[in-house]
């Protein structure tokens, strides 16, 4: 039983590292055309990921708020629900636990859970809006949830040049920053790596109870198709709701983790596009949470580790994107090969030996 | 300060800005109608129009021709959208997730190809682009001509394809066959539509339009190429088509409102203006949500949005 759970595992994961084997290896073809040495570039990759303790540091700082992002779009995605929208779930999570974290005045244990449950519920908030219009008015979740990344923006952008604005600050759009006491502690202090990291794999431990719950199998039922849950006798309309807003309490947790674990203030451009590449991430594990866990540390390392590759090769840093482009034109492909010409094959194979 | 922005001055400057701010996003939008119409959400416009503006640009530099940047622009975009075609139509994937890999992948080439031409650090190079035309005798007419008729080639024919858009959509069997292919593939299919080619030619026209929104950005707007060219216009292309319930002449509309909206904030900017303009900023998209839910309600999609078609299932 435990062997064949091992193998299991081990088989799922051979399908990832291949797509990123292809992925890297045309790349290299695109490094080569620009006349520098693919090997080189990618062992600068490599060492400006894992280079020293700093880089490792680094890279973990950037994989936490990925993986927690990646860990709430993939509940929405395996109920076939399309969150585009993580990046303004971050950013109203952020708004919230910021808010709780500067002008509440309560003892500094008290002000950490809430501001946690305050992160979760602001990025709750934002994915059931667009859960709620999906069951009330039947409107297309990826366009709400894509505007709605922009009204974020907009908002954190008025907040920040207006009434949550430093007046301390010489009118830098940026907010006073958080109380010492109210900082993630750091695990040492040449690094940024913040306790925050312990937080992201408990998250990751509980989406793994999460899928054995039953509403975790409600929600991946439901996602296998309407007639099924019918049968089931699950409310659609709620769960869009529930999904949407446990989806993007998860990416409001990853605004908290990134405003009380590095920034210990808002910025404007605090999400920068985390919410595209946790998409990546989620799909590339998988939609599971293990698998979300290594390939949000895959990814991390290639961002930090790209920026060396520019700065010491001269390789445009975005290879990077490219890679992560190609990624998921793969699993796609890859899924679309399994599912459907595969089935098609044998079917066809099947049927000409039955008639032989 | 209210003296500064009611002026006949500054009123014309922001609807002359809005109309050069309008053009990148009504040409796309324009474009995502074909797709949209034939059953295709491209998520992945922001990509194809960062290709046509480095398309557009590269092509210009090198030939010192502009209109043969545009061509450049234009086989770009259609080539980018072959991609995503075949992944939505041939591998039938999944639209939202397609989109975002060729919004990736386009953005991340586009710098690429870029950078391996012109190298990491160089000044930005730079082109002679689309100079205004101003239009004989109308453009001397106050205020209307300098808002309308003082503009460059390419804003006079995005408007000009508004029409064009319309009539191959309304009035032409190509029209007609991609209506059916959204709207019902399996009776277009029974009718000896071929569903599959007429949802490639849709995308790729969709490509040739973003092509030239994007050439627009590089060659008439600047006369330069940046990363950020483009940041989030083909996003915004999308919600326009939503606003415009799939409709040329409404996402002209749609297009000079989030046009407007930008170009307010510019102007109000420049005349260091102290109005929190986020709210005005964030207009369109509450906008466009708004619309989405009267649509939404009255069914109007397409009938096969974002399905692919198969013609084994049932």
């Amino acid at each position: 039983m435990g062997k064949t759970r091992i193998k299991k595992a081990v088989g799922s994961i051979w399908p990832a590292a291949i797509t990123i084997i292809i992925a890297l290896f045309i790349g290299a073809i695109l490094i080569v055309i620009s006349g520098k040495d693919p090997i080189d570039a990618y062992r600068l990759l490599f060492n400006g990921a894992f280079g020293s303790a700093h880089k490792i540091s680094e890279t973990l700082v950037k994989a936490i708020p990925l993986m927690i992002m990646a860990l709430g779009i993939s509940i929405a995605f395996k109920n076939k629900m399309w969150n585009i929208g993580a990046d303004g779930q971050f950013t109203l999570g952020a708004i919230f636990s910021l808010s709780v974290g500067i002008y509440l005045k309560l003892p500094v244990w008290l002000l950490f859970p809430i501001s946690f449950l305050a992160a979760f519920i602001g990025g709750a908030l934002w994915g059931a809006l667009a859960g709620w219009l999906k069951a009330k008015f039947n409107a297309n979740e990826v366009i709400t949830t894509l505007m709605l990344n922009y009204i974020a923006t907009y908002l954190l952008t008025y907040l920040v040049y207006g009434p949550m604005m430093d007046p301390e600050g010489f009118g830098f759009p940026q907010t006073p920053l958080l109380p010492e006491g109210l900082h993630l502690g750091l695990f040492s202090a040449q690094t940024r790596i913040h306790m925050g990291i312990f937080v992201a794999l408990a998250l990751l431990g509980l989406v793994i109870l999460f899928w054995k719950s039953t509403l975790g199998y409600k929600i991946e039922l439901m996602g296998q198709g309407e007639q099924v849950s019918r049968y089931a006798g699950i409310n659609a309309k709620r769960m869009m709701i529930l999904v949407m807003a446990l989806s993007g309490g998860l990416c409001g947790i990853a605004g908290w983790n990134e405003i009380y674990g590095v920034h210990y203030r808002l910025m404007t451009d605090i999400a920068s596009g985390y919410g595209t590449l946790a998409i990546v991430i989620a799909l590339l594990g998988n939609l599971n949470p293990v698998g979300i866990g290594v390939s949000s540390f895959f990814f991390a390392a290639l961002l930090v580790g790209g920026n060396t590759m520019q700065r010491m090769t001269g390789i445009p840093y975005s290879i990077v994107d490219i890679i992560q482009g190609l990624v998921i034109i793969f699993v796609i492909t890859r899924q679309a090969i399994n599912l459907e010409s595969v089935r098609m094959f044998f079917k066809k194979i099947g049927g000409k030996q039955h008639v032989g | 300060m209210w003296d500064d922005i009611l002026t006949t001055g500054f009123l014309v400057s922001v609807l002359a800005a809005t109309i050069r701010l309008a053009t990148p996003i009504l040409f796309t939008s324009l474009g995502a109608i074909y797709g949209q119409r034939s059953g295709i959400l491209n998520l992945g416009l922001e990509g194809t129009m960062t290709i046509g503006a480095v398309c557009a640009f590269i092509v210009a530099f090198f030939t010192n021709s502009l209109f043969l940047g545009l061509l450049g622009a234009v086989l770009g975009g259609i080539l980018f959208s072959v991609i995503m075609a075949w992944l939505s139509v041939t591998m039938k994937a999944n639209q939202v997730i397609a989109g975002t890999a060729m919004t990736i992948l386009g953005v991340g080439l586009s710098a690429f190809i870029y950078r391996a031409i012109f190298g990491i650090k160089s000044l930005p190079a730079q082109i002679e682009s689309f100079q205004q035309i101003r239009i004989p005798l109308l453009s001397d007419i106050p205020i209307v001509g300098k808002i309308f008729f003082d503009h460059n080639l390419l804003i006079y024919f995005a408007f000009l394809l508004v029409v064009i858009t319309w009539f191959v959509l309304e009035k032409t069997v190509f029209g007609l066959k991609i209506k059916a292919v959204g709207e019902h593939p399996r009776a277009a299919d029974s009718k000896g539509i071929n569903v599959a080619k007429v949802r490639y030619q849709s995308l790729m026209i969709e490509g040739a339009y973003a092509g030239l929104g994007g050439a627009f950005m590089s060659i008439a707007y600047m006369n330069s190429f940046t990363d950020s060219i483009i940041t989030g216009r083909g996003f915004i292309a999308v919600a326009v088509v939503v606003f415009a319930r799939w409709h040329p002449t409404r996402a002209m509309w749609g297009a000079l409102l989030y046009g407007l909206a930008s170009a307010l904030q510019i102007r109000l900017q420049a005349i260091g203006a102290e109005i929190p303009n986020q709210f005005l900023l964030m207009l369109p998209y509450v906008l466009t949500i708004i619309v989405l839910i009267g649509v939404s309600k009255k069914a109007e999609f397409p009938g096969a949005y974002t399905l692919p078609y198969s013609r084994m299932e049932r």
